[in-house]
């Protein structure tokens, strides 16, 4: 018998309390931190090397991206541009192949599973470097369809992943029921099977939307530095010895994926209440 | 990780094609709508291979071009006759056969493994933590989640700003009296055994280990962890023997996930990597475009060597996760 058997209800009710602030504490510590540590950064002139606390705060980074606003905004926006089409082409292209996963049964599915999820698995840049010379003799190299392509390529997997565990979830007995009513496929897709899925759709899509949106290396192969990225825009900031500005732009680059997380969040929530669902 | 659908009572299909004659008219026979006949599921296919076939390519273009094949820029003899010696199909792969090609894939297993295995570990333990903590409190554990929107090349910065000899873990050890200069705090970047890499991998990867590990936890029967409480078994007893074999699917799933992407990613090492050894996917980075035109060959070989590397482990896991449910079955 441990100690503890002996306490009060009281006591160890408070203990096990004590337990889950202290483990939330950890979880604030370790994952909570970077994020005010980068503000400090960012607004500190300079933080030598014993201080805990930078010596003095000021307004040069803040300074730096006000005053290069013009270039920051059209890199944010290029990035967000190219990542949201990226969704939206592996949205389309995994629609039909996700339901085939879900509901088809037949022989070789976890071999075509395989497959049809291998570019989440190899290495992406075996297939970037290959490609590389395809891309520029079909002039897809620098341009941001050729982009959007590469970063569909490697990201649709998430796509297609979420999309068929959403298709699992909803069930087949949906569509069916609108079938036997009267539902054609397009009204059966747009009207019942779209809607629920939403979710699987909205998490798979803020995944391929990461990735998109966080990747430096495809985008500066394809795009070579032509295409403006906010990555692009980043990384040599971040191989410099300023800093200050790099834990600046890296909060601004924050500022659009929690935006439209928080965006997309509101979207089910909204299309769910006016559904009534 | 995904449980098939539950078999439902209402509208259930005859596997095979059942005759649609036998049914009221005007219902739909209830067939599996994907999977009416190969035709269709070829067409519902199609949209996919928009993006299948040029990774396909892509791959294939990588194996042809390290035999010299297909090559963006192809050399003749007329560049064979300058001085370099005239290129036949193995030059690429032989170029491999160097000690600082091992060392840069030993190093890509080390690290990858390192940090896979780190995250998997650490990520399970948070895990049991955050589906332990008490309802009021699950608001504020969402904050593991931060790491997950932080781009790779954002995280190897802030592996530079805590754990670089002038970071602020080195400031934290000398207020503290443990170290009294910079010099004292080890090299745990750019110290030659990539540490610093496995840090920002692993601070990377936590989170996504913990999301799938709470998701798969919440579908964990409370009664089966009470239930082995009453009979007396301790916390620890409970994470091992109920929690863990319930997690094991999600969990080394993750690992191989985590190991094939920090293999062949090259971002975090552009920041926190050295030159030799290089993780592989830099030094075919660097074979491909810092050096002259005819070391492309060896990149792609390079290139192909992960790609196949990658496949075995794939396979290798497919086999061993086969062989575990075998096992299952027959206990």
């Amino acid at each position: 018998m441990t100690p503890r058997a002996g306490m009060g209800r009281n006591a160890r009710q408070r203990d096990a309390r004590t337990g889950s602030r202290l483990f939330l504490g950890l979880l604030w510590l370790l994952f909570g931190l970077p994020l005010p540590v980068l503000a400090l950064w960012a607004a500190a002139p300079g933080w030598a090397w014993p201080d805990l606390w930078p010596a003095a705060l000021g307004g040069r980074t803040a300074a730096f991206v006000l005053a290069n606003r013009q270039s920051i905004v059209g890199a944010l926006a290029s990035s967000t541009l190219y990542s949201l089409a990226v969704v939206a082409v592996t949205l389309c292209a995994c629609l039909a192949p996700a339901r085939l996963l879900a509901f088809g049964r037949f022989r070789g599915r976890g071999a075509l599973e395989g497959l049809l999820l291998a570019p989440a698995l190899l290495p992406a840049m075996g297939c970037a470097l290959g490609l590389y010379g395809t891309l520029v003799r079909l002039g897809l190299a620098d341009t941001p369809a050729g982009v959007v392509l590469v970063l569909s390529v490697v990201s649709y997997p998430y796509m297609l992943r979420a999309l068929a565990s959403g298709f699992e979830t909803m069930g087949q007995e949906y569509g069916r029921c609108a079938a036997n009513l009267g539902a054609g496929p397009w009204t059966r897709l747009v009207v019942v099977e779209l809607p629920l899925l939403l979710p699987a759709a909205v998490a798979g899509g803020s995944v391929v939307f990461l990735v998109a949106f966080s990747d430096y290396f495809l985008v500066q192969l394809v795009g070579g530095g032509v295409v403006p990225s906010f990555t692009g825009y980043l990384f040599p900031v971040l191989q410099s010895p300023d800093r200050g500005l790099a834990a600046m732009l890296s909060l601004v680059f924050l500022l659009v994926p929690v935006a439209l997380f928080v965006l997309a969040e509101g979207l089910v929530l909204a299309v769910y209440r006016r559904r009534g669902m | 990780m995904h449980p098939p659908p539950a078999p439902s009572a209402a509208c259930h299909a005859p596997r095979g094609g059942g005759s649609p004659a036998a049914m009221p008219p005007g219902t739909v026979p209830a067939q599996p709508p994907g999977g009416r006949s190969p035709a269709w599921r070829g067409a519902a296919l199609c949209p996919l291979l928009v993006l299948l076939l040029p990774f396909l390519a892509g791959v294939g273009l990588t194996a042809a071009q390290s035999v010299g094949w297909l090559l963006p820029v192809q050399y003749g003899p007329e560049q064979a006759l300058g001085g370099i010696v005239s290129p036949d199909a193995w030059t690429g792969w032989r170029q491999l056969a160097q000690p600082h090609m091992f060392g840069s894939l030993l190093l890509g297993l080390r690290v990858a493994g390192a940090a896979a295995l780190l995250s998997v570990a650490g990520g399970a333990l948070l895990a049991y933590g955050v589906w332990r903590l008490p309802a009021r409190m699950q608001l504020a554990a969402l904050v593991f989640r931060v790491p997950l929107i932080l781009p790779h090349i954002v995280v190897g910065f802030l592996a530079i700003v805590f754990w670089s000899r002038s970071g602020l873990v080195s400031a934290a050890l000398h207020h503290a009296g443990l170290i009294a200069g910079q010099a004292e705090f080890p090299a745990l970047l750019w110290g030659g055994d990539g540490l610093g890499m496995v840090i920002a991998y692993t601070y990377k990867e936590l989170p996504f280990v913990m999301l799938l590990a709470v998701a798969s936890l919440r579908r964990l029967d409370p009664r089966l962890t009470e239930t082995a409480r009453m009979l007396g078994a301790g916390r620890w007893a409970v994470l091992r023997d109920v929690v863990i074999p319930h997690l094991a699917p999600v969990l080394h799933a993750s690992f191989l996930i985590l190991f094939l992407y920090a293999f062949g990613a090259v971002e975090i090492p552009l920041l926190l990597g050295e030159s030799t050894p290089a993780m592989p996917g830099v030094a075919a980075y660097d074979l491909y475009f810092l050096r002259s035109l005819e070391d492309r060959p060896a990149a792609a070989a390079l290139l192909t060597l992960l790609l196949l590397c990658c496949a075995g482990f794939v396979a290798a896991y497919v086999r061993l996760v086969a062989g575990l449910r075998g096992r299952e079955r027959q206990l």
